[in-house]
Order: structure tokens, then C-alpha cells, then sequence
């Protein structure tokens, strides 16, 4: 039932939008106890399959709320890829990768499985996540005790009063038009077309780029396989044509059938869903303006090379979730969503400068850039020392070095990698037969990680735990040991597998924020500071 | 040369191009090209380089 009668009055957090974006934020809330209502003006989930290649880090904030498995177990991983030059191969590239992994690097899947896994999320709470489908919003009034929203369903309106609103309602958010905000930065001239088809294949699912291929001459063109049979592929369109005859079947078909019999994919095919893009640089100053925070495409545009849009997206969501129920429980005052804004800013500012760069040798805007790709492909074939620069930059977590949020570090200068603002590098623990990943314990509580702790370790780290409070309607503090061996009295205790621990300094305390970002570290000695670190987000108060 | 490092000069040397234009850019080229072979350590390692470009410029 989606007639405007059925809508409540007020709900906690409103979300616009009912993409993957917003989906997987209510999930993520409900897990929290957080009630929210999603505003979806269309009426299900999308269709073409959009977004398509789903980072590790994806995975891993898919897995807080139980959508990682239908994940992994539909879509095709991939860890490799390769670009050619004409008909010949210039790199073969493997993304990092290694055995103390929990998943693929990336994940091809269509957009469409994401949004029913994360609503499928949402109907594990229904008590807690609800969805209006067929209706948007219609204005928006920030206020200082919440916001009020008007909300458009079934040719009648309504307005609901909302503590907050997250505006996940896309590149062309209506939230942010009504708050009379703008994207500011850069648009590329370069344009691609991308079409998905059916074709039964029997080849490896890699992410395969041609520039000046044979079948399209002075084209580029990328290729991803997707479950069901579908391949993705974009090709650049030629300067000077025009966009709305690039996308016209009679002109897309036979470019796509001239490249897949130049690779010798002869099966059958017919086209599933066509579309036009140009690379865009663009975002808010801020992505929080009063009671009104922005996620996704709604806050920021960035070039598709590279995949870091939706992948950005659900960061967002991981980023807010966790603070917007530390605030509505009281538990954190709400500059804590100051820091939502500074930390995924920053990152959309690191993901705009590597995905320029993706863009600029994907459809090279100028004549310096475009000699310098074709000089760098023709010297790519004959000289390895030059081939990295052909390698795609695909989108890899972003740290928040510089955060406010950062706490101490009492191991300054040492193992980079695990230093405050990093995401927490990846730990595979055994105990006895079982296996866990250290990212299995993010989105739910903060997590207190003692590393390579003798005895009197374990004991300091038991101790700094208990000093620290429980606020009401949160999820505990999680305490691990983890070690060479099996070490930790009464905390729960690890061994970690595959020479994982080498990010990690031994010795020492980590406290990581649940959305698996390292807040502070510290040596055991100090494991007090741990503690007062912790203290500032467990200071038992009343709760909603 | 660290990856990053020759990604973040073959950026630079992209605007630098645009910057003296189409028609300056082959001599703006062979002038970076003779300071970076002059720092060569000598011509048994520049000369393979030469070699090597014009190998695969020609289609």
C-alpha cells in the first residue's frame, strides 16, 4: 500500500531515494534500531543494469547487513584484466589481491540485484525500514529540530517531519534543487555510449579495454562481463557526433558487431539497454547543510573510469550509518556528522583526482593528452618500465588522513598502513576450525583490537574494555586478541592466518570505528589512551 | 621512477604539450628528449632507447 494515508507523521530519518544507495542505508539504520522511511519516486527497483562493478570495500559494507552473500553468489568476480592496442596486448594487470582476503577485488553484477539485496535487507526490519514506492518529494524545510518534507504519493501530498534526511536521490537530486544547491566542478567533452547485450561466452570475466581496435578505428572500447549472459560495453564516441544519434540502434548495433567478431564472439546476441555518458568531475562544498545530509550521486558526480561512483555511494552510507544512530541515541553530539561531510568530501576530492586521471587517458580531452596516450600505448607494447601508466585506476578505499575524528597514534611513523584514518587492513582468524575476516566484525559496534599481547597484555587490554561505557541502544564494544598463536584468557581470542599481522604493529592496541576505519592505535602500555579514546562514544545517556 | 611518480610526470608533460600548442610541440619534445638523454650514463644505454621509439612509431 503506498496511498499517502499509510505514511507516517514523523519518522527519525527520512531517506530520498530508494536506489542502492538509500536502500542500503535503511538497511544499515535498522540493523541500528533506527526507524527510516525511503521515498523511491519509481516503482521498483531499476532498470539497465547502471553501476556494474562492485569494489571489495562494496562487499565488505553489502556484508554488514547481510547482502553480501546473494552477492558474491550471483556476481562474477574478477581480479585481472587486459588492454590492447589495436589487435595487440599491451598490459595484463592483477588487482591486489591475496589469500587472507574475504573477497574478489571487484564483483560484476547488474545495479538491479544490489537494490533487491539491500531491500531484501530492509524486509529483515520491518518494523524499522519501510519504503514508498511511486512517490517524491516535493519540497524541503530544514529547521533547527529536524526537517519538514513534503512528499507527493498518489496525486495527494503530505508533509512529514523528519529528526533528519539523507538525500540519496541521485545525480539529479530534487532535495538538493530545493535547498537551492549546485554541483560545482569540471565536465569532460568526451562521450561513450554504453550498451549492454546478451550473448552466451565462454571467456574469462575480465575487464578488457581495446584502444583503436580494428572493428572501430580511433575508438576505445571496454568490455565486463555480467551475470545472465549480458556484456557491458562502452565505446567512446567520435568528437563532433551527435549524442542523441550515438545512441540510436541502427548506429550502436553494427559497431558492436563488428568488435565481437574481431574477438571472435560469434554466438547470438540482441541488445538489452543503451545509454550516452560523459565524464563528470562535480560535488557539493558540503554534504551537510542543517538536518540535511547528502549521499551518492546526489552529492557528488565522478567520472565512470575507475568505478567509483555507487562504490562511493555505499562509503557514504557506511560512513553516515553508524553516525547518524550515535547522534539520534544520544551518544555523540551531532558534529559528529560534521566529520560525515569533512571525511567523504575529502574522499570524493581523492576520487575526482584518480578518476581525471582515468579520464583523461580514457577519452583524452586534448592534443597533449591524446599524443601522450597514443605514445604511451605504441611504447607500452615494446617497453614494460612505461605499461603502468595504461593500467586502469580502479577505485581502492580512501583514507581520511587528516580526519578531526582521527584519535591519537602512539605508533607514529610506523606500519603506514594501519595508521588512524586508514580502513583497518584486512586480518583472516582462525580458531581451531573456525574462520573469520576481521571486516565481519564492522557495522555494528567499535571494535578494540589487541595485537601480538603476551599475558600482561591480554590483561591491560581486558581492563582499558571494561573501563570503557555502554550507551543505551548501541551495539557493545567488540574486544578481539589477535597473535601468531592462540593468546587471549578471557577476550576473545585469534590466530591470525597467511602473514597477515605484517600491517599491524605488534604489541599493540587498535581501536578501529565501525565502519572499519582505524580511529587510534597505541602500545599496550598505553592501553588507558585506548580507553579514553572510546570513552568519547561510550559515554552512557539517555537514548531516543 | 616509482609508478606514481611516472603518472604524475606524464601528466604534467600532457598540459605542458597543450601549453606550447600542436605546432611547437615536436620541438618542445626533442628538447625534453635530449636533456633526458643526456642524462643518460652513456650511449650504449641512450641509443637502444632511440631505437626502441622508432620501432613503434611507424604502424
Amino acid at each position: 500500500m503506498s496511498l499517502i494515508s499509510s505514511l507516517p507523521d514523523s519518522v527519525p530519518v527520512l531517506i530520498a531515494g530508494g536506489g542502492p544507495v538509500g536502500l542500503s542505508l535503511a538497511a544499515m539504520l535498522a540493523q541500528y534500531g533506527i526507524q527510516t522511511l525511503v521515498i523511491e519516486a519509481d516503482e521498483g527497483y531499476c532498470t539497465g543494469s547502471r553501476a556494474i562493478c562492485m569494489s571489495r570495500r562494496s562487499q565488505e559494507i553489502l556484508g554488514w547487513f547481510g547482502a553480501d552473500r546473494p552477492l558474491v553468489e550471483k556476481g562474477l568476480g574478477w581480479t585481472a584484466g587486459r588492454s590492447y592496442f589495436r589487435d595487440r596486448e599491451v598490459l595484463h594487470f592483477d588487482m591486489p589481491h591475496d589469500p587472507a582476503q574475504r573477497f574478489a577485488p571487484m564483483v560484476n553484477i547488474q545495479q538491479f540485484y544490489v537494490e533487491e539485496y539491500a531491500h531484501d535487507a530492509m524486509r529483515r526490519h520491518p518494523r524499522h525500514a519501510n519504503i514508498s514506492w511511486n512517490s517524491r518529494v516535493l519540497a524541503v524545510r530544514n529547521q533547527d529540530d529536524g526537517v519538514e518534507v513534503e512528499i507527493e504519493c498518489g496525486g495527494e501530498k503530505k508533509w512529514i517531519h523528519a529528526q533528519w534526511l539523507a538525500a540519496c536521490d541521485g545525480g539529479r537530486s530534487t532535495v538538493r534543487e530545493s535547498l537551492g544547491l549546485a554541483l560545482k566542478g569540471t565536465q569532460y567533452e568526451g562521450r561513450y555510449v554504453i550498451v549492454d547485450i546478451e550473448q552466451d561466452s565462454q571467456r574469462p570475466v575480465e575487464r578488457l579495454a581495446w584502444f583503436d581496435p580494428p572493428s572501430n578505428p580511433g575508438s576505445t572500447i571496454l568490455m565486463h562481463r555480467q551475470p545472465d549472459n549480458v556484456w557491458r560495453i562502452d565505446y567512446q564516441v567520435e568528437d563532433g557526433e551527435d549524442p542523441e544519434e550515438a545512441v540510436k540502434p541502427e548506429n550502436v548495433l553494427p559497431r558492436v558487431q563488428s568488435h565481437l567478431e574481431m574477438i571472435g564472439e560469434t554466438a547470438p546476441w540482441k541488445p538489452l539497454w543503451i545509454s550516452i555518458y560523459n565524464a563528470k568531475c562535480l560535488t557539493l562544498d558540503s554534504y551537510r547543510h542543517g538536518r540535511v545530509l547528502f549521499a551518492g550521486d546526489a552529492g557528488h558526480l565522478v567520472p565512470i573510469f575507475g568505478v567509483r561512483g555507487l562504490n562511493s555511494g555505499l562509503d557514504d552510507a557506511g560512513n553516515l550509518a553508524w553516525k547518524l544512530a550515535w547522534v539520534l541515541r544520544g551518544a555523540a553530539s551531532d558534529a559528529l556528522l560534521d566529520s560525515y561531510s569533512i571525511e567523504r568530501v575529502h574522499a570524493t576530492r581523492q576520487n575526482i583526482s584518480y578518476g581525471a586521471k582515468s579520464t583523461e587517458f580514457m577519452a583524452p580531452p586534448s592534443y597533449g593528452f591524446r599524443l601522450m596516450r597514443d605514445a604511451a600505448l605504441r611504447l607500452g607494447l615494446a617497453d614494460e618500465r612505461v605499461r603502468s601508466l595504461v593500467n586502469p585506476r580502479q577505485s581502492s578505499p580512501i583514507s581520511y588522513d587528516g580526519s578531526p575524528l582521527n584519535a591519537g597514534d602512539g605508533l607514529t611513523g610506523l606500519f603506514p598502513d594501519s595508521a588512524p584514518g586508514e580502513p583497518a587492513p584486512e586480518l583472516m582468524l582462525r580458531h581451531g576450525t573456525e574462520t573469520r575476516h576481521l571486516s565481519q566484525f564492522f557495522g555494528r559496534g567499535f571494535v578494540m583490537l589487541g595485537v601480538g599481547l603476551d599475558a600482561q597484555g591480554i590483561d591491560a587490554l581486558r581492563r582499558a574494555a571494561d573501563s570503557v561505557g555502554k550507551p543505551a541502544g548501541l551495539p557493545a564494544l567488540q574486544v578481539l586478541a589477535v597473535g601468531e598463536a592462540i593468546s587471549g584468557g578471557d577476550v576473545d581470542a585469534w590466530q591470525a592466518a597467511h602473514d597477515s599481522l605484517l600491517r599491524y604493529q605488534a604489541g599493540a592496541v587498535y581501536v578501529i570505528r565501525p565502519d572499519g576505519y582505524v580511529l587510534g592505535r597505541w602500545p599496550v602500555a598505553q592501553a588507558d589512551a585506548a580507553a579514553q579514546a572510546l570513552g568519547l562514544f561510550h559515554t552512557p545517556q539517555s537514548s531516543l | 621512477m616509482t609508478d606514481q611518480d611516472l603518472d604524475t610526470c606524464y601528466t604534467a608533460l600532457c598540459s605542458a604539450i597543450d601549453r606550447v600548442g600542436e605546432q611547437r610541440a615536436p620541438l618542445f619534445l626533442s628538447m625534453l628528449a635530449l636533456s633526458l638523454l643526456a642524462r643518460q650514463p652513456d650511449a650504449e644505454a641512450a641509443l637502444p632507447l632511440i631505437r626502441q621509439a622508432e620501432e613503434n612509431t611507424t604502424d
